[in-house]
């Protein structure tokens, strides 16, 4: 019972709307395929970052939903800022943590806790105000209109199997700077 | 040199900053903000810059948000940045320390504008803080040298100048600008 992340991927990218999106890590080659020239920014160089970029983003636009693309790995290595987010409380954020086990991009070792770890329960007890875990592209499918229309903070444990691509198998895309450049221009007009 | 800073300076002080940072926005194109107050403060508590942040809690025009580290405080304050919203980042010298590889990434690399005001705990009155006991202050100064960071000493209400300015280096340069507050706040 497992996901590809980049069919997980492409129904977020279907489903959206006018959504910021912040992936990170395994999520961003697929992403910057599936969403080449929008409403994004790749959180790259600082492996951790995702889910505080995008609480900062939802915060100053409340107006636009805000979707964090996280790895378990990645949310790992700044675990509070489930705290922080749940005591920001932003209505806007939608925060999927795609869930390998590994660190694919680095060798796939196993993260602390392997597939153990439930992200879903711990943003819970941190005070998200939903987390579901969904193993099945079907039932992510059937959820996700509620689960992007949901008052946030929520979270979804995506359970999934490797991706195709890494960023170290995929290198390229636009530099992070283009990038925060490229969206701070591209949000003044929406 | 002054006994100490007070509180409520550095609070009009920002007040103050961010309301040119918003007029900076609006000259590049920013729409007006989505929000009533003048900007954020991302804090993770310094007990040197205590009084001031115990006087944000009882401020309507800032906004004040406690981060779990000092990672997600830079990184939410360059997130703000991107939607349009100004920010100051409100830490002490060993959450710089902490926080280095994301100064890196988030500010110099990825040239995001964070503007710091760290407070330099336990630094002595009558030492330069290079020359202090304490290697979290005496540290400091060098470390943000180090990685070419601007930076500028608050040791008094005179110097207060300093906080608009060094955000507005930040802005300007795109990068990450430092007021170390050498005093504690009152």
């Amino acid at each position: 019972m497992a996901i590809k992340p980049e069919d997980a991927l492409r129904l977020i990218a279907e489903a959206r709307g006018g959504a910021i999106c912040v992936p990170t890590m395994t999520t961003s080659p697929a992403w910057r395929t599936l969403a080449p020239d929008d409403l994004s920014v790749t959180c790259v160089g600082f492996m951790g970052g995702a889910s505080a970029l995008g609480l900062g983003l939802a915060l100053a636009r409340p107006d636009r939903r805000v979707l964090v693309l996280d790895g378990d790995g990645s949310l790992l290595m700044q675990l509070g800022s489930l705290a922080t987010i749940a005591g920001a409380r932003p209505r806007n954020f939608v925060h999927f943590v795609f869930k390998n086990g590994v660190y694919h991009t680095s060798g796939s070792q196993e993260i602390p806790g392997g597939l153990t770890v439930d992200f879903a329960m711990m943003a819970k007890a941190a005070g998200y105000r939903g987390a579901w875990s969904i193993g099945e592209l079907d039932d992510l499918r059937r959820r996700l209109p509620a689960i992007l229309g949901a008052e946030g903070p929520v979270l979804v444990e995506l359970i999934t199997t490797l991706a195709n691509e890494t960023p170290m198998t995929a290198r390229g895309g636009v530099p992070f700077p283009q990038q925060v450049e490229a969206l701070r221009i591209k949000l003044r007009s929406v | 040199m002054p006994e100490s800073i007070p509180a409520s300076l550095i609070i009009d002080t920002l007040k103050d900053t961010f309301t040119e940072a918003r007029v900076a926005f609006a000259a590049e194109g920013q729409p007006p903000s989505r929000h009533a107050h003048l900007g954020w403060v991302l804090s993770v508590p310094d007990t040197h810059q205590r009084t001031v942040l115990a006087a944000l809690d009882k401020e309507q025009a800032i906004r004040t948000l406690t981060c779990a580290t000092e990672d997600e405080a830079v990184t939410v304050a360059a997130g703000l940045y991107l939607g349009g919203e100004p920010a100051v980042v409100m830490i002490q010298h060993a959450g710089l320390y902490a926080s280095v590889n994301t100064l890196r990434g988030v500010s110099l690399d990825g040239r995001l504008p964070v503007f710091y005001l760290i407070g330099l705990l336990s630094r002595e009155r009558d030492r330069d803080p290079r020359e202090s006991r304490h290697s979290m202050v005496r540290h400091c100064e060098p470390l943000l040298d180090t990685f070419g960071v601007p930076h500028a000493r608050l040791e008094g209400p005179g110097d207060l100048h300093l906080i608009p300015e060094y955000h507005r280096v930040s802005r300007e340069r795109r990068g990450p600008a430092v007021v170390l507050v050498g005093l504690e706040t009152s």
